[in-house]
Order: C-alpha cells, then sequence, then structure tokens
C-alpha cells in the first residue's frame, strides 16, 4: 500500500510530500463494578498524506499544502483522485515558503516498554489487577472503569528522503470512583494514560481517588469568600503550566495569540515568588508523547524553553522556526517544570483552599483567564482544616504570576513532571451561601 | 438535492453478508457497522491557511458478536474476500481473553425485527461541487474584510468543515444504509490593547452545504466589534443573579444539566441520579426538553444509530417531570427498556454508548423585551465556551463568552467576562421562569462523554430567565 501510494505521489506534479504510516493493534475492557460488561480489539491502518507545492508570486516563495487520509481499501484510481485534489488545494494555499525536514542520523535511542516484552490480552489482565488492587473499602470503591493498551507501530516516508519507524504502546484507563456515608452516594472522575506498565503507580492512583472520593462525601458547602488563597494540585497544576508551553510556542507567538518573545521576562519586571523553569524532554519515561522523532520525522532532543522566568527558546517545529528564524526543537510534548523554594507544608500558611478535584479546571490558552467548579478542596480556615465542594475558582494567570510559589516535591503524570503544588494568592472564588 | 450514497459500502455488502454467515456459524448474534465518511476542513487566518480532512474523514468496519456471555467487538479496516478468514480467526483469537479469575456481566441476545431501510439526505449546495479554489477565495475575502474593520485585532479566522457521513448496518435480519450531509462554519476575533486580550467567536452549524457561507459573510464584523468590546469587559462580582440565557447559553444547560444525566448507560452503572427521579418534578413547569434523531432537523439526525436501532424522538422533560432517559441498545436490553435510537460511536473504532443527538428545551409564550424588563440586575449571558457534566451529583459548570449588564429592565451596554455559572441541575431548572416563543439549535464542535468519545450533536432551545451563581 505504501509503495502504491508513494508511486502515485511521484507521478503527480507536486514539489514534495509526507506519508505517516501507522498501524494500530488494540485491545479494551469495559468494567461495571469489578465484572467485564464488554471487551473489544481493533487491528486498524492508517495512512496521512500532506503534498507540498511550491510556487512564487510577485517575487515571493510560497509554501502551499493539503492533509488526506489515505485508507486502505482505496483502490489506484481513488488514491489518485484523493492526491490530485490535495495537490490542486495546495496551489491556493498562500503560505509563506518553508523547507522541508532533511533526513538526520542523530535519531536517539528510545527506552523500551515493558509492554513490548508480552502480548496486549497479558498486559490487559495485569494492567486489571493493578486497579482493583486497593479497591477494597465497603463505603465505596471502582464504579466504573475503561482500559484501552494500544500498540503502534508509526512509520514516516518523505520526499526528502526520511523513512523512520517506531513501535510505541499507549495505555488509558479511565476510572470512577464513589463514596457513600450517610447522604448520598458521591462520584468522582480519573483518566491515566501511559506508555509503560507501572502496577505500583496504578494502585496508588486508585487508593488516591478513593480517598479523595471518601472526602468528597463529607464535604461542607464552599464558604463565600471574594478572594482566597489558592493551592492547585494533581491536573489543575497540569492545566496551568500548559499555559506556558502553548505561549512558548512558535506557532502561537506567529499566529500572535502569544506576545512572548526570547528573552523576555515573561512573569513580568517584579516577580515576589518562585521563577518558573521549563525544558521539553522527548525521552520522558512513561509518556504517550516520547519519541526520538516529531510527525515531520525531526530528531529529537531535550531543550531548555524557560530559566528562572526567562523564555530562552521557542518550542519550535520546522516551519515555524524558518518563519521566525530560530533553530528547531522539533514538536515535543512532555514538559518538565523545575520544582520551587517551599516543600509543600512551608506552602500551607495562614488561610488558604487547597483543590484536589475540579469539574472540569479550564485555563484559557489566548486570554490566561482560568476557571473550574470545585468538586473537592480542602478549606483551611487558619484554625481547622475542612473538605468543601461547590462553587469555583477563577482568575488570570497573567495577573497572578509575579507571586507563584512552587512546592519542593514533584509529581509525574504522563507527558508532566512538575511541583505538587501552585500556590496562588488573591484568587477569585465564588462560595455558596 | 439529494446526497449521494457511499459506493464503497454498497459494493461491500455482499462481502459483509458473507461475514456475517461465517460468523453466524460460532455465534447467535453479528452485526457489522460499515462507515465511510468524508470531509474537507479549510482555515483561513491573518498568519497562515490550512487544509486538511475532516475530523470525522473514516472508513472502517465493527463487528459485534454475543460471545455466549456477553459482547464484544472487532474493528478493521481492511476488507476483501481473501481478508475474510482473517477477520473472524482474529474475532475468535483476539476477543474474550480475560482471566477466568475475574467475573463477567451477562447479556441476551439481541431480538430484532426484520428491517430493510434506508435515507439519504438533502443539501443545498454541495459542497463537494464547489472547488478549494472558490472556497478558500471566499474565506480569504471575509478574513481580510474582518481584518479591516478594526487595528485592535490582531487575527481573525475563519473556518467551514463538511461532513458527508455514510454507514451501513447488517444483521442477520437488519439491512440499513444511511448518507447524509452536516456543514459547521466558525468565525474567531482576537482582540488586544496593550497587554489585554480578548476575542468572540460564533459557530453556524446544521444539514448545510455551502450555503452556510452567506452566514459568515454577513456577520464577521458584529464578531470584530463583539472582540472589540469584550477588552472593557470587567470580571464579575461572585454571587447569584437573575439572568436571561441567550438559545446557546440553554441549549448548553440543557445538555450538560439533563442530557448527560438521562444517558441510561449511567442507570446501568448507577452512575445517574436522574434513575431515581423518574416521573417526579425536577424542573419548573415551563420547562419540556426533547432529544432524538427524529426530534429536529440538525446535526445529529438520522434512520439509525451506531447499532442499527432507528432514530426517535424521546420527551425527556415534560412541564417539569422527568419523563424518559437516552439509552443504547445494551442498556436498554439490561434495564428492560424501548432503545431510543441514541447509540452512536466517536467512529467505527470506538465503543457505542449512550449518547445526546439533538437536545433542545421547547418553546414557551415569553417575549424577550418582557424578559429583560422583569430583571432589576442582572446578565444576558451569551456565547458557549464550554461546559461539563455531573450525572451522579448533578452539579453544573457552564462556561459562557461574555454577559450583557441588565439594570432597571434594560442593557447597559456593559460586559462581563469571563462567566463560569455553577450550581444544583434542579436548582437552576426550578429557577426557570420566564421562556421565550423560538427554538434555536446550533451544533458546531463536538460532545465528549468524560473527556473523549467525541460525537455530533446540537442543543438549543428558547431564551430561558433562571437565576444562577456566576463567578
Amino acid at each position: 500500500m505504501l509503495d502504491r501510494i508513494k508511486q502515485i505521489l511521484n507521478n503527480n506534479n507536486i514539489n514534495g510530500y509526507k506519508i505517516y504510516e501507522n498501524k494500530i493493534e488494540a485491545n479494551e475492557l469495559f468494567f461495571i463494578k469489578k465484572n467485564v460488561d464488554m471487551d473489544r480489539a481493533k487491528n486498524v491502518h492508517h495512512f496521512k498524506v500532506t503534498v507540498y507545492v511550491d510556487y512564487e508570486d510577485k517575487g515571493d516563495k510560497f509554501k502551499g499544502s493539503a492533509s488526506i487520509k489515505i485508507h486502505p481499501t482505496m483502490g489506484d484510481e481513488e488514491i489518485k483522485k484523493a492526491i490530485d485534489e490535495a495537490a490542486f488545494a495546495a496551489k491556493f494555499v498562500k503560505n509563506p515558503y518553508y523547507p522541508l525536514v532533511k533526513p538526520s542520523s542523530h535519531y536517539k535511542k528510545e527506552g523500551v516498554s515493558d509492554f513490548s516484552k508480552k502480548n496486549l490480552p497479558y498486559w490487559m489482565n495485569e494492567i486489571t489487577k493493578a486497579i482493583y488492587k486497593n479497591d477494597t473499602e465497603e463505603k465505596g470503591g471502582i464504579n466504573s472503569c475503561e482500559i484501552f493498551l494500544n500498540k503502534i507501530d508509526s512509520h514516516i516516508v518523505t520526499s526528502e528522503g526520511i523513512d523512520v519507524q517506531a513501535v510505541s504502546f499507549e495505555g488509558m484507563i479511565e476510572f470512577i470512583t464513589t463514596w457513600k456515608e450517610d447522604s448520598e452516594e458521591i462520584e468522582l472522575y480519573r483518566c491515566i494514560n501511559c506508555s509503560d506498565f507501572n502496577p505500583e503507580e496504578l494502585s496508588q492512583e486508585v487508593t488516591d481517588m478513593i480517598t479523595i472520593a471518601k472526602e468528597k462525601a463529607v464535604a461542607k458547602n464552599t464558604p463565600v469568600m471574594d478572594q482566597c488563597t489558592v493551592l492547585l494540585t494533581r491536573e489543575a497544576v497540569i492545566d496551568f503550566f500548559h499555559f506556558y508551553y502553548t505561549r512558548s510556542n512558535a506557532a502561537t507567538v506567529y499566529s500572535g495569540s502569544s506576545t512572548w518573545k526570547i528573552g523576555d521576562q515573561i512573569q513580568g519586571e517584579s516577580v515576589k515568588g518562585d521563577y518558573i523553569t521549563m525544558t521539553i524532554d522527548p525521552f520522558m519515561k512513561n509518556s504517550i508523547n516520547s519519541g526520538s522523532f516529531d510527525e515531520d520525522g525531526f530528531p529529537l532532543e531535550t531543550v531548555k524553553i524557560i530559566e528562572e522566568g526567562v523564555l530562552k527558546r521557542y518550542i519550535a517545529d520546522t516551519r515555524y522556526a524558518y518563519y521566525l528564524n530560530v533553530e528547531p526543537t522539533g514538536s515535543i510534548k512532555n514538559m518538565i517544570i523545575s520544582g520551587g523554594s517551599h516543600t509543600v507544608n512551608e506552602l500551607k500558611k495562614g488561610t488558604y483552599l487547597e483543590t484536589a478535584a475540579f469539574s472540569d479546571f479550564t485555563v484559557d490558552m489566548i486570554t490566561g483567564d482560568f476557571y473550574g467548579e470545585i468538586r473537592l478542596a480542602w478549606y483551611f480556615d487558619g484554625k481547622n482544616t475542612i473538605p468543601v465542594t461547590g462553587g469555583s475558582i477563577s482568575g488570570n494567570i497573567a495577573e497572578l504570576q509575579q507571586e507563584l510559589y512552587l512546592s519542593k516535591e514533584l509529581q509525574k503524570d504522563n507527558f508532566f513532571e512538575g511541583p505538587k503544588v501552585v500556590k496562588l494568592l488573591n484568587v477569585t472564588v465564588a462560595g455558596i451561601q | 438535492m439529494k446526497v449521494v450514497k457511499s459506493e464503497f459500502l454498497s459494493n461491500n455488502k455482499p462481502l459483509i453478508r458473507s461475514l456475517i454467515r461465517m460468523l453466524s456459524e460460532s455465534y447467535q448474534y453479528v452485526s457489522v457497522l460499515g462507515t465511510d465518511t468524508k470531509g474537507k476542513s479549510y482555515r483561513v487566518t491573518k498568519t497562515g491557511i490550512e487544509v486538511n480532512d475532516s475530523l470525522l474523514v473514516e472508513r472502517g468496519f465493527v463487528v459485534r458478536i454475543h460471545n455466549g456471555v456477553n459482547y464484544s467487538e472487532y474493528s478493521f479496516n481492511e476488507i476483501d474476500e481473501t481478508k475474510l478468514n482473517s477477520i473472524v480467526e482474529n474475532i475468535k483469537l483476539k476477543l474474550n481473553k480475560v482471566d477466568k479469575e475475574i467475573s463477567v456481566n451477562s447479556y441476551e441476545v439481541v431480538e430484532e425485527d426484520e428491517i430493510n431501510h434506508s435515507f439519504y439526505g438533502e443539501v443545498g449546495i454541495n459542497p463537494e461541487d464547489i472547488s478549494s479554489e472558490v472556497i478558500l477565495k471566499d474565506l480569504i475575502e471575509i478574513k481580510d474584510a474582518a481584518l479591516t474593520c478594526s487595528e485592535l485585532v490582531v487575527n481573525f479566522q475563519v473556518t467551514f468543515n463538511t461532513f458527508h457521513i455514510s454507514k451501513l448496518y447488517m444483521s442477520n435480519k437488519k439491512d440499513l444504509e444511511q448518507s447524509y450531509l452536516l456543514g459547521e462554519g466558525y468565525l474567531l476575533s482576537i482582540a488586544r490593547r496593550d497587554e489585554k486580550t480578548k476575542y468572540f467567536f460564533k459557530t453556524y452549524s446544521g444539514l448545510r452545504g455551502y450555503e452556510l457561507i452567506s452566514d459568515l459573510k454577513r456577520d464577521y464584523k458584529e464578531i470584530v466589534d463583539q472582540s472589540v468590546k469584550l477588552l472593557d469587559a470587567k470580571a464579575v462580582q461572585p454571587g447569584e443573579y437573575d439572568v436571561i440565557c441567550a438559545p446557546d447559553i440553554t441549549g448548553l444547560i440543557a445538555h450538560e444539566a439533563f442530557g448527560h444525566g438521562v444517558e441510561m448507560d449511567m442507570f446501568v452503572k448507577g452512575r445517574a441520579k436522574g434513575a431515581e427521579y423518574i416521573g417526579k418534578q425536577v424542573a419548573s413547569s415551563l420547562t419540556t426538553m426533547h432529544d432524538g434523531a427524529a426530534a429536529a432537523k440538525h446535526m445529529s439526525s438520522y434512520l439509525f444509530d451506531d447499532e442499527g436501532t432507528i432514530g426517535t424522538d424521546t420527551i425527556v422533560i415534560q412541564n417539569g417531570i422527568l419523563k424518559n432517559g437516552l439509552s443504547d441498545l445494551l442498556s436498554a436490553l439490561k434495564l428492560g427498556t424501548t432503545p431510543t435510537g441514541n447509540g452512536k460511536r466517536h467512529s467505527f473504532e470506538r465503543k457505542a454508548y449512550a449518547r445526546m443527538t439533538n437536545t433542545f428545551f421547547e418553546a414557551g409564550k415569553d417575549k424577550l423585551e418582557d424578559m429583560l424588563a422583569s430583571i432589576k440586575k442582572g446578565y444576558l449571558l451569551e456565547g458557549l465556551y464550554s461546559g461539563m457534566e455531573d450525572p451522579k451529583n448533578w452539579g453544573i459548570q457552564c462556561i459562557a463568552l461574555l454577559g450583557r449588564e441588565i439594570i432597571d429592565g434594560k442593557l447597559t451596554g456593559n460586559l462581563i467576562s469571563p462567566v463560569v455559572m455553577t450550581g444544583f441541575v434542579p436548582d437552576l431548572l426550578e429557577s426557570i421562569s420566564m421562556v421565550s416563543g423560538t427554538v434555536e439549535l446550533g451544533g458546531a464542535g463536538y460532545c465528549g462523554k468524560g473527556y473523549k468519545e467525541l460525537v455530533k450533536t446540537s442543543n438549543g432551545g428558547p431564551y430561558i430567565k433562571a437565576k444562577v451563581r456566576l463567578g
């Protein structure tokens, strides 16, 4: 199939192409309580083809492109028609010229996932055992769970001579924990993504979510207070730092959504709290985003992006690096944020609201606004700590980042490694009367 | 103009019939869903142009079998006569491999009625007949015109997406085919003054073809103006307010508050509070809510769902009383109810779940000007940004792009943004005190189950007056 596509592309009047082929073999299990409710498997084969057309207009150079999906059941005529249409569309895509990625001999070796050592059904059973190991409480536990494990063979072939392949694994475990005290039962949601098997981490995460559910079951309404110190924890920390990742991206800068320039003090001139340091690492362990090359076939290496609050490099694929005249990093989606100057205990001073779970913690990457309905937080009023629920928090990262504090202790979750706690001052809290 | 069917699916029907026959030798129930979705996505901004296949483009099959205890599924996208044996082997080899100590739920075998039916939708201007040159030229003209409207606009995005959806469902008793076309457009304006950045967007969608472009040409200036005005918006003082929800926010409430809450696979899992409230008052008596592929002609209007069940019109809430849930086939089998045609898949590669289709509140009798006049201090909420369901505990989180201040029954011109609306679903729905006379539906974007399983839905309703907590 790949050779057929290449042959048709080579006979077309285009200036370049990229073929992204992947074969996915997967097993899926769907549980209600501890019982398997359905099982699924899949075996699929996909091709995504991008065609490039170079042209000049009034002395300026342009590179048009268009992408299409090619299905393995397409005949030659159907493939040719799809490619011809893409090549025709690309002529009217008036994007400034950029060079395509050239072949490299610098692809680093990735670590080997445990998932490669046995077949998928074996690992499905092992994941199931790890997830249900600590589901032993009477008043609550796992209500339902979905386990997905994909083995992905990726292959990139380009007109420039790139021909790289990799095998990766993507695990996803989505589960709901419930707890019931004297009042009604409550539930919480959690999704874990992984590329390697770490049974202790899976079991511990279930324990943590059961504990959080237990606390939510006895939580009171979030009290009314206009503003409060907020300690973000768990997934909200990752969403919070995604703002910095997005703002550092060359594509966002080029589009005007981000105004950050290399050398900028991105937290402002008068920072009172901790400075942010961010590194992107394509080889992070147990991340579904890890790999030695990106979707263009560009060889990846670890790069420091923000150091002590100063933007050092843009996260840039070849196209946007060329547009901004900077060195490309390739597209790397793993983020490391360095720890801060205080321990978690030291950050817990004065009145504060420590968040554990939101309905959906949302960060607007364009405006920096963030908001979330509180499903569980702990409110410390100076004397007592009580679990609270309901109401919401909101604020703007650009306005609050001059004084934020990061914990020394770190957390690791799929593509993220960074502080366990981010402390923000003067966050708006809409409590319940 | 009639939407054309998928030749690929029609041509492969004999092979699918053979596959069903082969599998039926081992399994009591066998069905196959085939999909062949085409479509393009055109996106034009100040800084670049993109042309891609649209997100739903796919071609493949999913087999469902009753394995003797419950149901198993196998998704694949390579088929010809030589591959039928290997598909059957894979189904036997890859499915039902859980350890013996893990227990399984049992399901009865689906009883199907004989049915042979097809549906081909209508479209105004088929976008497949318009060249990419013409489409890009139109979108670029809109973008260029928008950029001249204000110096404060730093970028303007125009998007046009098409989806030509074709599906085939076959079992020993069913033979169903359908093809229909959806269109959607987006206008997004980003404005900046000094360090403050704000944006506003509007979406357009429906069983529409290229005629949708006229809406984009009509509205770009309004989108720019709104984004610029948002630069002067203030944050809301947290608290409870009387509000009027525009139809898009009414739809968001319908979707998040009760749509997700009555998806009946949640009843099976014991995750839906709604299960205890069937036949009980859950909303103001002014409130009647529908869902169904046959309830409206919009983004989720089809003949049959992804499990071969014919679409219906379900009354979810009638005059404030919770009446019915929305079910996929297997949940209905488990619960002993009639499936409502709400079994939908993200793609042929994913499981079917109970999902919403076209979800909306019915119209009332109030006039918008009377609704505004009835509010001493409050806000008119507009612009759907996002929402999140909580079927178990009936919490709600809805985010609107803006709120227009109402003082003494009049709009002052002042804006608040962003607007986070939270609360307890029955409190919110019971507070509905006025309902306007015209229903509007919208369905650009995607609905998720949790954070995955994206499907097309439409949501809407009239303007409603309610009391909500804003933060």
